[in-house]
C-alpha cells in the first residue's frame, strides 16, 4: 500500500483538487466551479477525484486545504494543514519550477506575485483594495460579448489593433469596454484591449515596485486565457510560462505542504455523503456583533469561528 | 470614574470633557483632565467597535481617511456617553483640518458642545497652550497642573515602553496566556490611577511580571518591525490587531512609531534626515522622515521582515512606499504593504499575514 496526499484548492469561482504520490505525480485531479457553494463543491469534487483514484494501491495519508474557503472545507475534510494559497502557489510552484524567479497569479477574486530566488519566496503582494475580481471580470464581459470565456485567447489573437481600454478598476474598464464598443470597435479588438488592460492594471497595482526576472510562470485560472499570456509576453518582454497543470498549483502546494507536515490522518471518501451545515450567529455581546460561523457534521457541532475575543468563544 | 466632587465648588460648571480613542492612550489623557485640572470630568468614550467606525462612515466623506471616520464615531460615542466638551488633536497632514470639519459634521447633527480644536492652538509655543489650558480651566492652580502633566508623561512613557515590551514577548509566553494577563492588569490598573504612586507601581508589577513569567523564546526569534501611519499603526482595533496577530504566530513585534518616541522625546532623535539621506532628500510629511529612518535601521538591525501600515488614500505614507521598496531591494528585506480601510476584512488580513510569516520563516530556514 502507497501513501497518497490530497490537495484542495477551494476558491472564489472554481475549486480544485488532487491526489499526488510521494514523488508529485498527480493520481487524480478534478476543477469545477464552486457556484457559490464552497460544501457542495468539494463534495462534488471529492466524488471526481475518487473515480479516479487507485483505491487499491494508494492510502491517501494526510490532506491540505487552501484558497478561501480553506478554513471551512478544511474543517469538513479533517485536513491536516490548512494553508494560505500564497504559500500553497509559491511551494507548488517551486517544486516543479525550481528555477522560477517570478511567479505571477490570477485568479477569480485575487491577483498576486511572489518573487523567488534559489527556490524561495523572499517577496510577495497581493491585491488590496483594488485588482480584485480579475477571472470574474473576464468571464462577465465574455459574456457581455456572447463569447465563451475560454475563447477570448482566440479572439484576442486575430486582433491587429488593440482597442485601448481603461485600466484601473474593473468598474472603471467595463464602462470604458462599453463605450468603444458603441463607438463601433471591432469586438475581436476590444477582446484584444481588455486582455491588455488586465494585464496593465495587474502589473500597475500588484506588481508595483517590484522587479519582475526571467523565468516567468503565470498560473491561476487567468493564465488558461492564451490573450492574457500573450499580454504578458508583450508588456514584460519575456517568455511567460504556463503550466498545463497551473490551474491546479494551490491544490497541488496544498497536498505537498500536507506530506511535508507532521501531521498525518487517513481521509476518507465517505464525507461526500455526510451532511454538513453552517450556521451564522451574530454574538450580541458587544457593539462589534461578531458573526460567529458554526459548522455542524448532522446535529453536532465540529468547528465555529469568527469571534474576535473570549466572549464569542462556542468552545 | 470617581468624580472627585469635592474638588468643584457649589456653583461651579463641570466640564465633562473627552478625547475620541486613541490606542490606549485614554487612560493618560483622563489622568491629565482630572488631576491638572479642577474642573474637568473625563467622558471616557467606549472602546472602539465595528458600530463606532459605522456611525463615524455614516456622516463622514466617502473618501476621508478611516482614522477620521474612526474618530468621528469615537467622538459621537463620547456624547452619547455624556460629553459636552470635546478634545480634538491637530496634526501635520489632513488632521489638521479634521477638528473643523468634525466640528461642522457634529453641529450639522444636531449636537450641542463645546469644542477645542487644538489646531486653533497650534505654534507649539507655550503661550498657546496657555492660552488652550486658562480656556478649559481659568483658575487653573499651576503647581498642580505641572505635576500633573509630569505623572501623565511618565504614564505615556509607561505604558508605550510596556507595549513593546509585551509584543516583544507575548508571542513566546510558555504559560499560555500570563504574560497577556499581566499586561491587561496594567491596562487596568492605568485606566484606574488616581496617583503618581499607582501609575509607578503599575509600571513596576507588570515589569516585574514580564521578567519571572517563563518565555518560550528561541535565541534568535523572527523579528519584524512595523511602521506606518501614526492613527492606523498605533490604535489596534484600526489595524485589526496586527501586532498581536503576528506575534500569537510567534513573532517579535517591533515599533518605534508611538506618543513617547514621536511626541515626548522626538527631540532626543533629531537629524534623522541626515541619516537617510541616501535614500531620500525631502520631508514628505509628518512620519515620513521617522518611518523612513526607522525601517532602514530595522534593515541594519538584520529583522526579518518590515511591515508597512496605513490607511487608505494617505497621502504623506504613499509617498515614503517607493522610498521603502528601494529599502526592501538594497538590504533583501521582506516588506509587506497593508492599506485599510473601514471594509478591509479580517480574513483578508490573516491570509496575507499567514503568507508573509510563511515566506519570512522559509527564506530564514534557507539562509541559515
Amino acid at each position: 500500500m502507497k501513501q497518497a496526499y490530497l490537495g484542495i484548492d477551494v476558491g472564489s469561482i472554481s475549486t480544485k483538487g488532487v491526489i499526488i504520490d510521494d514523488d508529485n505525480k498527480i493520481l487524480s485531479s478534478a476543477y469545477i466551479w464552486t457556484e457559490g457553494d464552497p460544501i457542495g463543491a468539494s463534495k462534488r469534487l471529492l466524488s471526481l477525484l475518487e473515480k479516479q483514484f487507485d483505491k487499491k494501491n494508494y492510502r491517501i495519508v494526510a490532506t491540505g486545504t487552501t484558497g478561501s474557503a480553506r478554513k471551512l472545507v478544511g474543517t469538513i475534510v479533517g485536513a491536516t494543514m490548512v494553508k494560505n494559497e500564497i504559500t500553497a502557489h509559491a511551494v507548488g510552484t517551486t517544486t516543479f519550477y525550481p528555477e522560477v524567479r517570478t511567479i505571477l497569479e490570477i485568479g477569480g477574486q485575487d491577483s498576486k506575485i511572489i518573487l523567488v530566488e534559489n527556490g524561495v519566496a523572499v517577496d510577495y503582494a497581493m491585491n488590496t483594495l483594488c485588482a480584485a475580481g480579475t477571472g470574474a471580470f473576464l468571464s462577465s464581459q465574455a459574456k457581455r460579448l456572447g463569447i465563451e470565456v475560454e475563447e477570448i485567447g482566440e479572439y484576442a489573437a486575430r486582433s491587429e489593433h488593440p482597442t485601448q481600454i481603461a485600466a484601473r478598476c474593473t468598474v472603471f474598464a467595463e464602462s470604458d469596454l462599453v463605450h468603444k464598443l458603441q463607438m463601433g470597435h471591432p469586438r475581436e479588438d476590444v477582446i484584444a484591449g481588455v486582455c491588455n488592460a488586465v494585464v496593465a492594471n495587474y502589473l500597475n497595482n500588484v506588481g508595483k515596485g517590484k522587479k519582475i526576472l526571467s523565468p516567468v510562470v503565470f498560473q491561476g485560472g487567468v493564465s488558461k486565457n492564451s490573450g492574457v499570456v500573450a499580454a504578458f509576453e508583450k508588456a514584460l518582454g519575456c517568455k511567460v510560462t504556463v503550466d498545463e497543470n497551473g490551474h491546479l498549483m494551490g491544490a497541488l502546494g496544498a497536498a505537498i505542504l500536507a506530506r511535508k507536515g507532521k501531521g498525518r490522518r487517513p481521509f476518507d471518501f465517505a464525507v461526500e455523503d455526510t451532511e454538513f451545515h453552517v450556521r451564522e450567529a451574530g454574538c450580541g455581546r458587544c457593539p462589534n456583533n461578531c458573526e460567529i460561523i458554526c459548522v455542524y457534521s448532522g446535529d453536532k457541532l465540529i468547528d465555529a469561528w469568527g469571534n474576535r475575543c473570549e466572549r464569542g468563544a462556542v468552545h | 470614574m470617581p468624580l472627585k466632587l469635592e474638588r468643584i465648588k457649589e456653583g461651579q460648571r463641570v466640564i465633562h470633557g473627552a478625547f475620541p480613542r486613541y490606542a490606549e492612550y485614554n487612560c493618560a489623557m483622563k489622568y491629565m483632565a482630572e488631576h491638572g485640572f479642577h474642573n474637568v470630568k473625563f467622558v471616557m468614550p467606549p472602546p472602539l467597535t465595528k458600530r463606532t467606525e459605522e456611525i463615524g462612515a455614516r456622516y463622514s466623506p466617502d473618501y476621508v481617511c478611516t482614522p477620521f471616520k474612526t474618530l468621528l464615531g469615537s467622538l459621537i460615542e463620547a456624547l452619547e456617553a455624556g460629553a459636552d466638551t470635546l478634545v480634538m488633536v491637530h496634526g501635520y497632514c489632513r488632521l489638521g483640518y479634521y477638528g473643523e470639519l468634525m466640528e461642522q459634521i457634529l453641529r450639522d447633527q444636531g449636537y450641542e458642545f463645546d469644542f477645542i480644536n487644538l489646531s486653533e492652538y497650534d505654534t507649539w509655543k507655550k503661550r498657546d497652550w496657555l492660552k488652550v489650558i486658562r480656556r478649559i480651566d481659568p483658575k487653573l492652580n499651576i503647581p498642580k497642573f505641572v505635576q500633573a502633566a509630569r505623572e501623565t508623561i511618565r504614564m505615556m512613557e509607561h505604558l508605550d515602553e510596556v507595549t513593546s515590551d509585551y509584543y516583544q514577548i507575548c508571542g513566546f509566553d510558555a504559560t499560555g496566556g500570563e504574560v497577556r494577563r499581566a499586561y491587561r492588569r496594567f491596562l487596568a490598573a492605568l485606566y484606574t490611577a488616581d496617583s503618581g504612586e499607582d501609575i509607578e507601581g503599575a509600571y513596576k508589577r507588570v515589569k516585574q511580571d514580564f521578567q519571572t513569567i517563563p518565555l518560550n523564546k528561541p535565541d534568535r526569534p523572527l523579528q519584524v518591525g512595523i511602521l506606518g501611519e501614526f492613527y492606523t499603526v498605533m490604535d489596534a482595533f484600526s489595524n485589526l490587531h496586527l501586532e498581536q496577530k503576528l506575534a500569537d504566530m510567534g513573532v517579535e513585534v517591533h515599533r518605534w512609531m508611538n506618543m513617547t518616541h514621536h511626541l515626548l522625546h522626538y527631540g532626543e532623535v533629531k537629524n534623522l534626515a541626515p541619516k537617510i539621506r541616501d535614500q531620500c532628500e525631502y520631508t514628505m510629511g509628518p512620519t515620513s522622515t521617522a518611518n523612513i529612518w526607522y525601517a532602514k535601521a530595522c534593515a541594519e538591525h538584520g529583522y526579518d521582515g518590515l511591515i508597512h501600515v496605513k490607511s487608505a488614500n494617505c497621502t504623506p505614507e504613499i509617498d515614503i512606499m517607493p522610498v521603502l521598496q528601494n529599502i526592501s531591494a538594497d538590504y533583501k528585506i521582506p516588506t509587506l504593504y497593508l492599506t485599510y480601510d473601514s471594509q478591509t476584512s479580517d480574513v483578508g488580513l490573516m491570509t496575507r499575514l499567514e503568507a508573509f510569516y510563511d515566506m519570512i520563516e522559509t527564506r530564514k530556514r534557507a539562509l541559515s
